[in-house]
């Protein structure tokens, strides 16, 4: 009898993976336990009091990327110790605390305006803000988007940032264009409202002149919202920047 | 990330590697044997 090669590959292949499964649940108990003692060791060393790692995924499953739990009245810079002290064990992954915010990525200050630039064009650069069809309001999700954002442009002074609203090309050209133009004052005064200077923003419409690139003129993700640099300026450190300051 | 499906990850892409070899060495050898045994 001839086997295909194809069938039988993919079947090997699925093979293997329940076998990865099926190994992994007896001993992954095992594992994890002396990299949790470790880590329990290394927070107290970093004074982490109250602080715990919990080596397992929301759903329960064994986990060697821990979530740091508790600590809430240490200071940023403990924390930072405490995930760094953490990650440093021998076969433990990434280290994340239970807000979200990654403390053991960087042993820098998280507010080096250098870096303030760069978090911005990172944030932007694969992600856009989308609205409903014919009107200027945003989409729950995008909303968490301008939070980020200006999360990433708060320590910046000097930077000049361009909003550019987009449509579909469904209605009229001048239609679209008011339209984009009102999106992209939207998202400019939800900036305001999250403290960015409006001297720093501009905003501009284009209407449907420049679809995303990949979709056709009527496609609905055209309903954006893209942001560009278009001048950095001197980047001068805000108080936030340099602890101590007054 | 759990880890069964690091574990599970990793031995797909052991046994990928296997494949890629055992094709490289022998997959094109094989398909001229298989030629071979429709003649005649």
């Amino acid at each position: 009898m001839r086997i295909r090669p194809v069938p039988a590959i993919l079947a090997g292949a699925v093979l293997v993976a329940a076998s990865g499964y099926a190994i992994a649940l007896p001993t992954a108990a095992g594992f994890i336990e002396p990299l949790a003692r470790q880590a329990q060791a290394a927070i107290a060393g970093e004074g982490g009091h109250g602080v715990s790692a919990r080596f397992a995924t929301s759903t329960g499953a064994p986990s060697r990327h821990p979530v740091l739990v508790g600590g809430g009245n240490l200071s940023e810079a403990t924390r930072a110790r405490v995930a760094q002290a953490v990650a440093a064990v021998p076969g433990v992954g990434g280290v994340f605390w239970r807000n979200g915010s990654i403390r053991a990525g960087s042993g820098q200050d998280r507010y080096e305006p250098l870096h303030c630039q760069d978090d911005v064009e990172g944030l932007l650069r694969s992600r856009s803000i989308r609205f409903e069809e014919g009107s200027n309001r945003m989409l729950p999700a995008s909303e968490l988007l301008l939070d980020e954002v200006a999360d990433a442009l708060r320590p910046c002074l000097g930077a000049i940032i361009s909003i550019t609203g987009h449509t579909d090309n469904s209605g009229t050209e001048p239609g679209n264009t008011a339209l984009s133009m009102q999106r992209a004052q939207a998202v400019r005064e939800a900036l305001v409202r999250r403290g960015i200077p409006r001297d720093g923003l501009r905003a501009k419409g284009v209407g449907p002149a420049r679809p995303a690139e990949g979709l056709t003129p009527e496609d609905p993700a055209n309903r954006r919202i893209e942001f560009a640099v278009i001048r950095t300026g001197p980047l001068t450190p805000t108080p936030v920047d340099t602890p101590g300051a007054h | 990330m759990p880890v069964w499906f690091e574990l599970a990850v990793t031995m797909l892409a052991a046994y990928g590697a296997g494949i890629a070899i055992g094709w490289g060495l022998w997959g094109r050898k094989g398909a001229d044997t298989r030629r071979d045994d429709t003649r005649g």
